[in-house]
Parts: C-alpha cells; sequence; structure tokens
C-alpha cells in the first residue's frame, strides 16, 4: 500500500519537475564570468586561475587579420577529453565570449562568430580531468567596425 | 515572448553537425550611437540543447558575440534524433525550435 501510494507521489513530483523544464533548462546566467575587466582578472572569475597551462591539443582557427571586427569566425578543436569549453578575447572590454560545458559525447568543437574591439589575443582553454588548459593566437583587426 | 531560431542538423558517418542561428542584434552595451549616447546592452546570453532528452550543452554568451549570433556544435547521433534549442536573451525573451536530424 505504502509502495503504491510513493509511486503515485513520485509520478506526480516528477511530471511537476517535467513541466517546469523549458525555464529550468537555463542555469543562472553568471555576471561574475562576464565582469568588463581585464584578462588575467576574466581568467580568474570564470577558471579560477589565472594561468591555464598552455597545451598544443587545443587548436582555434581564426583570420591572422580580420577585415570586418565586427564579425570575426572563430572555431575551436581540441583533442583533449573536455567538460567545458571557454573562449576570451585579450582586449574586449568583456574578455569571456563564450563558455559551454559539455555532456554526454559532444566533441570538443565549436564555431561562432564574434566582436573583437582591436587587435588581441584570443584564448581558448578547455577544462579537461578539472585541469585548465590553453592555447591562443593573435588576431588583427585591419578595418574597425564598431 | 517566443521567438523563432533556425536549427539545421546533419548527421554524417555518425556524426551530426549541429547549426544554430539566432536572429537577434546582439548590442554589447558599449557602442554608442551619432548622439554619443550609449546603446543599452541586449544580447542573447544563455542557451542549452538537449538531444533526445538528455542534457547536451549548457551555454553561456558574452556581449561580444556578432549580430544574429551563428553556432555550430558537433557530437555522435543518428538520423532521427530529436533535439531542443532554447537560448534566452538579457531581457529574459525565449527563443527555442526542435529539430530532427537529417
Amino acid at each position: 500500500m505504502r509502495r503504491r501510494q510513493f509511486i503515485v507521489t513520485g509520478a506526480v513530483s516528477s511530471a511537476c519537475f517535467l513541466s517546469m523544464s523549458p525555464l529550468n533548462l537555463f542555469g543562472a546566467w553568471s555576471a561574475k564570468d562576464f565582469q568588463q575587466c581585464p584578462i588575467e582578472q576574466a581568467f580568474m572569475a570564470a577558471l579560477g586561475t589565472s594561468a591555464p597551462v598552455n597545451s598544443d591539443q587545443i587548436t582555434i582557427v581564426a583570420p591572422p587579420a580580420a577585415e570586418d571586427s565586427s564579425l570575426v569566425p572563430v572555431q575551436v578543436i581540441s583533442s583533449l577529453k573536455s567538460e567545458a569549453l571557454y573562449l576570451f578575447a585579450e582586449k574586449n572590454v568583456t574578455p569571456l565570449i563564450f563558455k559551454c560545458t559539455l555532456q554526454g559525447n559532444v566533441i570538443p568543437w565549436f564555431s561562432l562568430n564574434i566582436k573583437m574591439k582591436e587587435s588581441s589575443a584570443l584564448y581558448a582553454v578547455v577544462r579537461s580531468g578539472g585541469t585548465y588548459f590553453m592555447t591562443s593566437v593573435h588576431v588583427e583587426i585591419v578595418a574597425q567596425a564598431c | 515572448m517566443i521567438s523563432s531560431i533556425k536549427v539545421l542538423a546533419m548527421e554524417e558517418s555518425g556524426i551530426v553537425r549541429l547549426k544554430i542561428i539566432i536572429p537577434h542584434q546582439n548590442e554589447s552595451g558599449t557602442r554608442k550611437d551619432e548622439q554619443g549616447v550609449v546603446i543599452p546592452a541586449y544580447f542573447v546570453r544563455e542557451g542549452s540543447v538537449t538531444l533526445n532528452g538528455a542534457p547536451l550543452l549548457d551555454i553561456e554568451l558574452g556581449p561580444s558575440v556578432s549580430k544574429d549570433p551563428f553556432l555550430q556544435f558537433r557530437f555522435p547521433g543518428k538520423k532521427g534524433d530529436a533535439l531542443k534549442v532554447a537560448f534566452l536573451d538579457n531581457q529574459n525573451a525565449l527563443f527555442s525550435a526542435e529539430a530532427v536530424v537529417l
């Protein structure tokens, strides 16, 4: 008797949980990580370390000279087993651009278009086994659009 | 308010290539108009992707993403898999779409 009761309660509460899911899909956007600050501080806020380990197992594909600063195509690829991916632009007002947590077997690969305030370094950071690894490239802004 | 986004997912040799386009102004909040008045920040800032109901990606975006954010991801999957994609901007407008892997 007790058991039936439990199953019914369980079913009802999981139904409630599911009906809430569209909003539960969103974790709180962390204003702390996306603060306007120098790059070292942004690393510290988002990663808890200001010096991730350099790794050659991460690749950033970006144009060495970008013609439109408001649309710089960036691709990040890693061969490390990754739990989370980050992208920073050193001289942007808000250095952190993109942060993504991977679940299941998502391939550590992403592509997006970003805005850059001026010529600067781009940093891609990967969290693998609790450690942060990074690599960087320099992107020269040829024409200023924004 | 729920607005539409474009989602395209295609499988090729076991890997799904997912493309997401969110039509959005994506103002960073640091630009000024002709009068020198700061244009307020208005950008897509978080999102999630689920595959057959299981969470796949949790995404957070800063103000430096280009207008009409165009995001691409890759993961193992097969044709017919169901994807749900949802994004929220900083004014809490919801953008969502469902797609089937082709």
